[in-house]
Formats: structure tokens, sequence, C-alpha cells
């Protein structure tokens, strides 16, 4: 811990609660600026059943007839002590409603990661192994394939193969092992693909690498070489990939439940959408915001724990570089 | 290593735009799929003789054969019909995701790489807080605050896009300004803005544009997963994403999902395959 | 200690039993190999032979097959590569051995000295990892021997502190050292063949000398066959008892040192010793002697250029660093001032303040009389109206977008310089000036060759006509034959247009053939300066003999130094007897 690095990951953090409090701002302003005046509508809706007088009341509960700077400043300071705001619909704690789902897609979340990991390695991993006349060509189409896939139609053929034709699980009862297991694959598969497309890459690079051939100067086989030399390399910058694939997980569980009937952030999210319940939008929007944020702030404090090569100089992070005074052609000039 | 250090001295001089030019099969597959797919968008009429709204009752759940090569629905509608002319929507509504997010994204990213200053450090932040709402919810609330509709779901797609090409044309033009040749035109007495325009713009985009097209096959992919959550057009329309929603309702008749499924992902290989061509042959 | 006398016996008992070994037939036998990647033949027909303990190099510029024939040996060629014909090793067909029993030889039997030390060594493992990769290959069971063999090989190879270079990460280490390090993993498991691929192309004179120094040591203590690659043909014929002269991938001329040298027979072989600047001093003494006569008379005339006492400071890392520190010198008009020093010497920085895109802590600098200091852009692109710049790298000063003709209007457009007819007709005549023809204008820079596009960046700087141009190493990226037409050009225009030239260059053999006058520069200092010929000839400071001392000057007798090893060589039979 050298204190360059303490200065490094305290601008870090600084800069992790700046964004996060600015997404917060954002998805206020989108959800009340933006024409159209949903809250209004959704409430004066003659299928809502609502009188002007309830109405009124929780026009004044939300404070929807304040202005909208004190209503952010509101907002925001409930946001930082905790506090979400009530649902406009069932007229219940934010936060409890999204405490009652979250178990559910945290679970969901965490296979379908596991899901993603695991299988990626396994297909970049075996490119190095897998001969060409076996199959090589397959591994590396996986991650071109399931890039293109939308990934509810990846739910549909597995509810459609396993569900229907074996009858491994009942859609009806997504809380059973199986349903739970290939919902984790259905969200998994896609975020399998990107990490997978990364690794196979990078593992490209550092075997064309002259070291590589060096090594392999020293007698060392393939399965060495790998272990030894590609794999440390090859895996390190994937850490950063994992942490940026946590907004896909989130996004896609969201669909995931849709497709498996389970009940979640997603369905949350689906039936406050259908109600613009705009509160509970805007509380789980934000908290997805959060967990993306701390994630790739971890990654990016672990990242040059983990790689030699990463120095952090003067409070930012740089690869170390071999000339210490600028050459000609690195263009300061256009800005001087 | 020598082979590879003299490639660009001797042996691109006569055939550095023979190679430009040679692509491989499956890039030529992938141009004639995606010229298919633009016939359809564009008359839908040629391609098919059935309705892709009126059915015939006593048709519904065929499965594919020659008169209806993927089958009928529950309406007893043309499957294939309902694909080619729901294609106009699916691909015009993933261009203007595109073009919102390369045009708003492009320009952020050239005014944040090309001024730098307070500039870059005001709209990096800017570009950091769209990057840090997950996308497809960030689509998500932006379609539910301007409504349900197909051209909204493009719009929310485009925006969820936007910081994604703020950050990489920010990055391009950073790279660009940095190159010698900038340096070179500096000298040969060019102004700043020359510069930028001239040199830096070209080059950047030439890096941005397999991008864009990437894009464009995401977009499909995040507007049909709208359209499937309900956030598009409603039926009788026939975006691709909405078609597969309804037949998962009809699991018996699996066709109902799997030849919507399997237009979709053709065109997104195939625009993928063409962009990842670009990236190589630049 | 008993790990100490195991050592001790190790080194002895491989040393023995290689030189006991009797040795009829050459170590290594290339018969008619050819390598291809797909239909693209890069490798034709070639064959020689390697005695052991002898050396034989391969020459040849960039594309002539030289380090595709090294990896073909080591069986190290990229996947799509597919070699033919024989490679015999000790006996053994190297090409028709399957991996399995071939593997075993790589490192024990041939060892491998890489060409860019910076990317030869894992950058996320330390050094030590990688060292105890190759003691391994010595069959030694006890780590702390196989350990102490690698200190002991680190010293041997002139690395001051082997323990803490063994605990280091690669970018910890400078590029000689690294070298070094690499040298010494190879020879390690005292192989039989050593195959060094431009083992020196990527590091300064003076360290390149060191370390060819130390590769002949090296071969002459443990009896190592090498076979250098090279393009440089003045450190091949200092270095190798035999020569393969290569271009395009075949054969062009082969034999021993001194008949190849000395009086080559191909005309390609005949070319490449004309145009390597330290073999023939007088090549374009012709056209230089304008300069120097010039030069007689400059008291009378203000020079063309004058840097007064200029220093220039960065921080890097927090850490004050003197680029530039009290640098004077002044350039003739009409003659070509040279400063020379390695990387880091300050060279690269003195130019970006002589052409304004830096600016100097303290001093003055005046070029055709106009004073730089101050100037906003616009008051500089006066001065660059009468001051233009060759870069390095033709690679990457191009515009890759834009066309010949455009690049070289450019300047033209900005500074709107005559009628746009008049443009036309004076790009033409920059491209004629450089040898280039009319047919090319419509290029881009990918669709020329190297030397090409030097040239097209030399009538960039050209077309304005300027007083003065700046050479920054406008070489040093090019192959041997392409550098002796572009020096050509350059004088040619000097001798015609009047120029002013400020050369910047490592290459000292190029410089002492086209400068007049020549600054030598050490961390940011001018540690001497004169006429080129007073001070090749006589240097008054210890570093610029170093620096000339390094410049390879070829085999002048090449007999002389046979009978020597032969002798070390009967010494060392001896001692083991």
């Amino acid at each position: 811990m050298s204190n360059a690095y303490l200065t490094y990951a305290a601008k870090r953090l600084g800069q992790a609660v700046v964004v996060i409090l600015l997404a917060y701002v954002f998805t206020f302003v989108v959800v009340s600026i933006l024409p159209g005046d949903p809250i209004t509508s959704v409430l004066r809706n003659p299928q809502n059943g609502f009188s002007e007088q309830e109405i009124a009341e929780i026009i004044a509960a939300q404070g929807l007839d304040k202005p909208v700077p004190v209503q952010l400043w509101n907002a925001l300071s409930g946001f930082l002590t905790g506090d979400l705001g009530m649902s406009m619909r069932s007229n219940r704690p934010v936060s409890t409603l999204i405490a009652e789902v979250l178990p559910s897609t945290l679970i969901l979340a965490g296979a379908g990661l596991a899901v993603a990991l695991v299988l990626a390695m396994l297909v970049a991993y075996g490119t190095r192994f897998v001969p060409k006349k076996y199959g090589q060509g397959l591994l590396r189409g996986f991650p071109s394939l399931f890039l293109s896939v939308p990934n509810f139609v990846i739910g549909l053929v597995l509810i459609h193969l396993f569900g229907f034709q074996l009858g491994l699980f009942r859609v009806i009862n997504p809380d059973s092992f199986w349903a739970t297991l290939f919902a984790a694959v259905a969200l998994g598969i896609p975020v399998s693909a990107q990490i997978a497309e990364v690794l196979i890459a990078n593992l490209d690079k550092e075997a064309e690498q002259e070291y590589a051939t060096v090594a392999r100067s020293r007698g060392i086989g393939q399965l060495k070489l790998f272990i030894r030399h590609l794999l440390k390399p090859a895996s390190l910058p994937v850490v950063t990939v994992i942490a940026l694939t946590i907004g896909e997980l989130l996004g896609g569980s969201l669909i995931t439940e849709t497709v498996f009937g389970r009940t979640g952030v997603g369905s949350l999210v689906q039936r406050s959408v259908s109600t613009q319940d705009l509160p509970v939008l805007q509380a789980i929007v934000s908290l997805g915001a959060v967990v993306f944020v701390l994630v790739n702030l971890i990654a990016d404090l672990l990242y040059p724990l983990l790689d030699p090569r990463v120095k952090i100089l003067g409070g930012a992070k740089r690869r170390p570089t071999t000339t210490d005074e600028p050459s000609l052609g690195s263009a300061k000039a256009v800005n001087p | 290593m020598s082979f590879v250090s003299n490639s660009p001295l001797s042996g691109t001089a006569n055939t550095g735009r023979l190679t430009a030019l040679r692509m491989p099969a499956t890039v030529a597959l992938s141009f004639a799929i995606i010229a298919i797919i633009l016939a359809w968008s564009l008359a839908p009429q040629f391609f098919t003789t059935y309705s892709p709204v009126v059915g015939v009752p006593a048709d519904k759940f065929l499965g594919p054969s020659f008169s209806h090569w993927f089958g009928t629905d529950h309406l007893g509608r043309d499957l294939y019909a309902r694909v080619v002319y729901g294609t106009a929507s699916s691909v015009s509504s993933a261009l203007v995701a595109v073009v919102i997010g390369v045009l708003f994204g492009g320009l952020i990213g050239l005014l944040a790489g090309f001024l730098g200053g307070w500039v870059d450090v005001v709209l990096a932040r800017l570009v950091d807080v769209l990057l840090s709402i997950p996308k497809f919810l960030l689509a998500v609330i932006v379609v539910t605050a301007i409504g349900f509709e197909t051209i909204n779901a493009a719009i929310a797609t485009g925006v969820s896009a936007v910081a994604f090409f703020a950050r990489v044309t920010r990055s391009e033009v950073i790279k660009t300004r940095q190159a010698t040749f900038v340096e070179a035109s500096y000298l040969s007495g060019g102004s700043r803005w020359y510069i930028l325009l001239r040199h830096v713009l070209p080059n950047a985009s030439r890096s941005v544009l397999p991008l864009a097209v990437l894009q464009f096959g995401e977009s499909i992919l995040i507007i049909a997963s709208l359209a499937f959550l309900g956030y598009g057009d409603p039926p009788p329309a026939s975006d691709w994403g909405l078609l597969i929603s309804i037949g998962k309702d009809y699991l018996k008749w699996p066709w109902l999902v799997y030849a919507p499924a399997f237009v979709t992902i053709v065109t997104v290989l195939s625009v993928n395959r063409i962009s990842r061509w670009l990236r190589k042959t630049d | 200690m008993a790990s100490q006398d195991r050592l001790n016996t190790h080194l002895s008992a491989v040393k023995t039993s290689t030189l006991e070994a009797p040795r009829p037939a050459p170590l290594l036998r290339a018969k008619n190999l050819s390598v291809s990647y797909g239909a693209n033949q890069v490798v034709r027909d070639v064959s020689f032979e390697l005695g052991r303990g002898k050396s034989l190099a391969l020459i040849g510029e960039s594309g002539s097959g030289k380090s595709t024939i090294a990896r073909a040996v080591l069986r190290l060629l990229p996947d799509a590569g597919h070699a033919t014909g024989h490679v015999d090793f000790d006996g053994q067909d190297v090409l028709s051995l399957p991996e399995r029993q071939f593997r075993p030889l790589r490192g024990r039997a041939i060892g491998f000295v890489p060409q860019d030390p910076g990317n030869s060594l894992n950058p996320v493992r330390t050094i030590g990892v990688q060292a105890m990769e190759a003691a391994a290959l010595t069959d030694e069971p006890n780590a702390a021997v196989r350990k102490a063999l690698i200190l002991d090989t680190f010293a041997q190879v002139g690395l001051d502190n082997p323990l803490r270079v063994y605990d280091s990460y690669p970018h910890q280490l400078s590029g000689g050292m690294l070298q070094r390090v690499l040298i010494g993993l190879a020879v390690l498991p005292r192989p039989a063949l050593l195959v060094a691929d431009e083992p020196t192309s990527a590091l300064d004179v003076t360290i390149q000398k060191r370390i060819l120094d130390l590769l002949t040591r090296l071969q002459h203590d443990l009896d190592i066959s090498l076979l250098l690659i090279t393009h440089d043909l003045a450190i091949a014929s200092e270095r190798a008892d035999q020569l393969v002269v290569l271009k395009d991938g075949a054969v062009q001329e082969a034999g021993k040192t001194s008949a190849v040298f000395s009086a080559p027979s191909s005309a390609y072989a005949r070319k490449l010793h004309a145009d390597v600047p330290a073999l023939n001093p007088e090549r374009y003494a012709g056209l230089r002697n304008p300069g120097f006569r010039l030069l007689d008379g400059a008291a009378s005339t203000p020079a063309k250029i004058e840097v007064k006492s200029v220093t220039k400071t960065f921080t890097v890392d927090g850490k004050a660093l003197t680029a530039v520190d009290d640098v004077s010198f002044a350039v003739p008009a009409g003659t070509t001032h040279a400063l020379v020093g390695e990387s880091g010497s300050g060279k690269t920085t003195t130019i970006r303040l002589l052409l304004g895109l830096d600016e100097p802590d303290i001093g003055n600098i005046s070029v055709a009389g106009e004073d730089l200091s101050g100037r906003s852009h616009k008051q500089l692109r006066s001065v660059w109206r009468h001051l233009q710049l060759v870069y390095q790298n033709p690679f990457t000063s191009l515009d890759p977008t834009w066309t010949v003709e455009r690049l070289v209007r450019e300047p033209l457009d900005r500074f709107k310089v005559g009628t746009p007819a008049e443009r036309t007709a004076q790009v033409r005549e920059a491209l004629a000036n450089v040898g280039l023809g009319d047919h090319l204008l419509s290029r881009k820079p990918a669709a020329l060759s190297g030397g090409q596009r030097q040239r097209v960046a030399i009538a960039r700087s050209l077309v304005l006509k300027p007083d003065v141009i700046v050479l920054d190493e406008p070489t040093s990226a090019l192959d041997v034959s392409v550098q002796a037409d572009i020096v050509e050009v350059l004088l040619s225009l000097q001798a015609k247009l009047g120029l002013t030239y400020v050369f910047v260059s490592h290459d000292l053999a190029l410089v002492r053939q086209l400068a007049h006058t020549v600054s030598v520069m050490q961390r940011g200092r001018i540690v001497e300066h004169g006429r080129v010929t007073d001070i090749f000839d006589n240097p008054q400071n210890a570093y610029t003999a170093t620096l000339l001392e390094s410049i390879p000057s070829g085999l002048s007798n090449p007999s002389q130094q046979a009978p020597q090893r032969q002798a070390v060589r009967a010494e060392r039979r001896e001692a083991f007897a």
C-alpha cells in the first residue's frame, strides 16, 4: 500500500460518489422533465378510478406540487439517507418493495455470472487446446454467434427444449432448481460470449508476442506455455471486462425473469413500467447505477495490485514508459 | 519476424488496392443477406402475396411448408409475410438508434478529445454518468418517460449508446491528435480547426465506422427486447421482437418463435461479420 | 557449500562433454530450405553449413527471409508458415522430427537470442521465474543449485547485481540489461548452437558493441556455434567466419567472410557493401564539398541558425529532468550540422525547441535572424515558412487517408503560396526533385514503399522552398540501400538549392559522410563540437571516442582472428584434459 496507491484509491472513490449522485440526478431529470407528464396522465386515467381528491392527496404526498428543483433536493436528500420514497401504486415504501424481490434476483444474477465465467473460460481456454481439425473453429465462433442471439430467445429455446420436450422442469413453478439453473444459463450465455470474446482475443495477442516465442525457444510445451505465460496476462484485463458486464447482467435479468415467469427486480420493473410507478423505477435504476459503479470501482482498485505492468503514478493509473523525454511527433503542439 | 515487418515495405505497393476489395466468402454472404433484408424493408409486397394483417382462420397453426415458408400463426396469418412486413420497422428503428448514438456520442467525444481541458473534464463526467446506468435499464426508463412506441424505443436505444460512442470517439481523437502526421500538418501551417476537420476527423471516423455497424446489430437486439417486453408498437404491428413475444405464448407450435428468431439472428450475425471485416481491412 | 561443488561439477561436466566430441560433420546444415506463407514464398532453396564452434551470418534487408530462416531452424514459425527441404542439426533432420522429439532440443541444444529485448520476456512474471525455465533444462535436480547457476550466469553476462535482476520484472530493466538476461538464459543450458536474430538492432551503439563483444566472448569460451542474423554487413563481417547474403528469400552469395567482404562477386552484395556508410567513408565526398567551401568562408556570413545557451527541464513523475542543459551551436548557411547522441541524450528535445514546438526555460534560438522566443502559433507560422522538418518514421508522418498530391500540396495551401495552378506545378517539381514520378500523385501512403514514403515526406518539406530543413534520423527506419538513395537525394538538393540542414542521428558513420559540423550530446549537454573531420579523426572527449569505437567497421583483416581463436580453444582443451 504505497502512498501513491492510497491517493489513487481516494480519487477513484470520490469520482465514484460523484458519478452515483449525478446518475441519480440524471434519472430524476429524465422522469420529471421529459414531455408527456406521465404521472398525472396515469393518475387521471379513468381505469385507475382515482377521485380528484385522492389525486390531489397523492400529488401532495409525493411532493409533486412543489417546483422541480425542490423535488430534486428532497429526492436527493432522501436517496442519501436511504429513503427511496413511496410507491405511487401500492402506497408502500419503495425500499420494502425492492427488498422483497431482491434476493431472488441476486441469486439469479449470481448464478448467471457463475455460468458466464465458467463457460467463457471453457470456451476461450479451449481454443488453445482443441486442434483446428477437431472443432477449434466452433469454439472461436461461440462469441460471435451468441452476441447475435437476443437473450430472450435463448430462454425460450431452453424452455421449449427442456421444459416442453424433455419435461425437465415446469415453467409454472419457477422456483425449482432446474428452472433457476436454466434461467441462469439463459442469462449467462450472452454475458459469457462477451467475456469469451475478449479472453480469446487476449490469448491470441499474447501468444503472438515475442516473449511467447522466446519461451518456446527454451523448450517449453504448449501446456506450460499456456499456464505459465499466457494465462495471467491474457486473463488479468478481463477483470475490468467482467465488471463492465454487471450492467448486462442487471438488464438481462429483467428479461430473463419475464421469460421464465419469475418474481424479482425485473418483474417489479415490468409492473412499475406498465403502471408508470416512477418512484419505484427511479429507485431501481439508481440502485443499478450504484451496483455498477461500485463493482467497477473494486475492479479498478484491484487491477493495479494484480498487474505488475500497471503503476500508480501521481494519483493516476498508467503503464510505465521507457522514454522519459517527449519525442517528436507526440503533438503536444496542437494544444500549446 | 522479418516477414511481418517487411509487409508494409514491399508487399503492399501493388496489392494494397486489391486486398482491400478481396473479401472472404462469409462476408460476401453477409452482404447478400443484408441486401435481402433491406429489400424486404423497402418493398415487402414484392416478396410475398399474403397479407401480414388479415389471416385465414381455418389455416391457423399450420407448420412450415411450401405455401407457408414459416407456417401460420393463431389467426391463420402467414408468418413469413408478417416477418417480411415487420422488417421495415425493425431495420429503420435500429438505424435511428445508430444515428442518434453516433451523432451525439461522436460530437461529445470529438469536442472532449480535441478541446481537452475543462470541456473534457465536464464531458467525461457526463459520459461516466451515462455509462454507469445499465444500458437496458436506461433504455427502459427513457422509453417509459416518452411513451411506448417503436420510434421511442429506437430513441431510447440510441440514447443508451451515446456514452459508448462518446468514449470511443474521444479516445480515437486523442490517439489521432497525438499522431506524427498531425504535428506535421501543424508545422505546415495548419490551424487547430483545420487539423480537426481534415486530419483528425477522417482518421478517427475510420475506426468508428465498424463500431457503428456493430451498434446497428446490437440496436436490433435491444429494440427487439423492448418490443418483446411490449414497449414498442402494439399488434398488429409485426416487429421481429414482437413476433417472438407473441410466439412464446404458443410454444406448442415452436416455429412461431424459431422463424422470427432465426431471421433476427441471421441478420445480426451478418452485420457483425461485416463489422469485423471492416475492422480488419482498415 | 555442497551445492557450490555441484555447481562446479555441472559447469565442467557440460563443457568437457561438448569439447571431447569429435567434429567431422557440420553441426547445422540447411539444404534447399524453402518457407512459404500460403502462396507467398519468403525463403527459396537456401542452403548453408555451419561447423561446430564456428559462426555464420545471414545478411539481408527487410523481406530477405533471414529471420524466417532462423525461426525455421528452431521450428518456431507461425502456424501459417510451411517449411520444406532439409535442416540437419547434429545429424537429425529438424523439419521431419515430430514436435515431441524436437522440443527437447530447443533451449538444450539450440539457444535463441531474440531481436527486441523489450518484448521478449513475459511482462507479468519476474525474470527469476523465466530464468528457472532455462535452468530446468540443465536437469539439475536441486533448486538452490539451479538458482546459483542462474546468478552465476547473470554475473557472467555482465549484470552487476544478479540478485536484483532475478527479482525484477522486465519493465524495471533497461534494454541493454534485458538483452544480457536473454543471452544469459540462452547460453545457460550450454547449447551447441546459438541463433541470434538481430540481437542488437534495438539498442544504442555503445551498448550494441558491448553486447556483440559479449556474444563473441561466450561463443569462444563455451565453444558454441553462432548463427547470426543481421542487416548490418559491417557487424556480420566483424563477427562471423562465414557470410550468406540473402535477398528476397534467395541466396545471392555465400562464402568465407574475408572473400565475400573484400571481393563480393554478386551485384547485390557489391551494392550492399557500397551502401554501408561505415565501409565507404568517401562515398558522398563530391556532393558534400560545396558545404565545406562555404564553411571556410563562414566567418564573414551570419549563421542561419543560432542556439544560445538553451536549457529545458521537464517534470517526469514528480522529478525534474533536465533534457537540454546549456546547449549552444550555430549553423552557417548552406551547411549541415549534425546532432549526435544516444537515446535520452536530449537531441530530440533540442530540435523540438529549435522548431518552436517547446519553449526553452533559458536561452535564445534564432532562425534566419528571427528570434523564436515568445511567439504564438500565428507568429511561428512565419518561421515555419522557412524552416521545415523531416520525421524519422515515414510510416507515421503521413496521414494515411490523404493522397500524395494532397500531402505535398498541404503546406502550399496553408501558406497560400501562388495560384492553385502554380501550386500544382510546384508539387510536381518537388516530387521530381526527390525522384518521384507523377504517376504516384493519386496514391495513398499505404500503396508506397518505405523509401517512397520518406521521399514524399522530404518533398513536403521542400515544397515551400525553405532555407532550413531539420532531419530527424531520416533514414533510421529504412534499409541501407534505401538509406543510400535518400542521402544522395538530400545532398544533391543541398548542392542545388543551398539548403541548410540540421541532421539528427545516432549513426556516426552516416554523420561522418554527410555533415560538415557536429555536436556530440550526452545527458542533455554538448560534450564536444566542431568540424566533422576534426572530431572524428581526433576526438578530445572520452564519450565521443567511445561512440566512434562502437562503429562496426567490418573485418579489415579477417585472418588475424582465426588463429587466435584456435589458440584459445587449444588452451581450453588442455585445461580440461
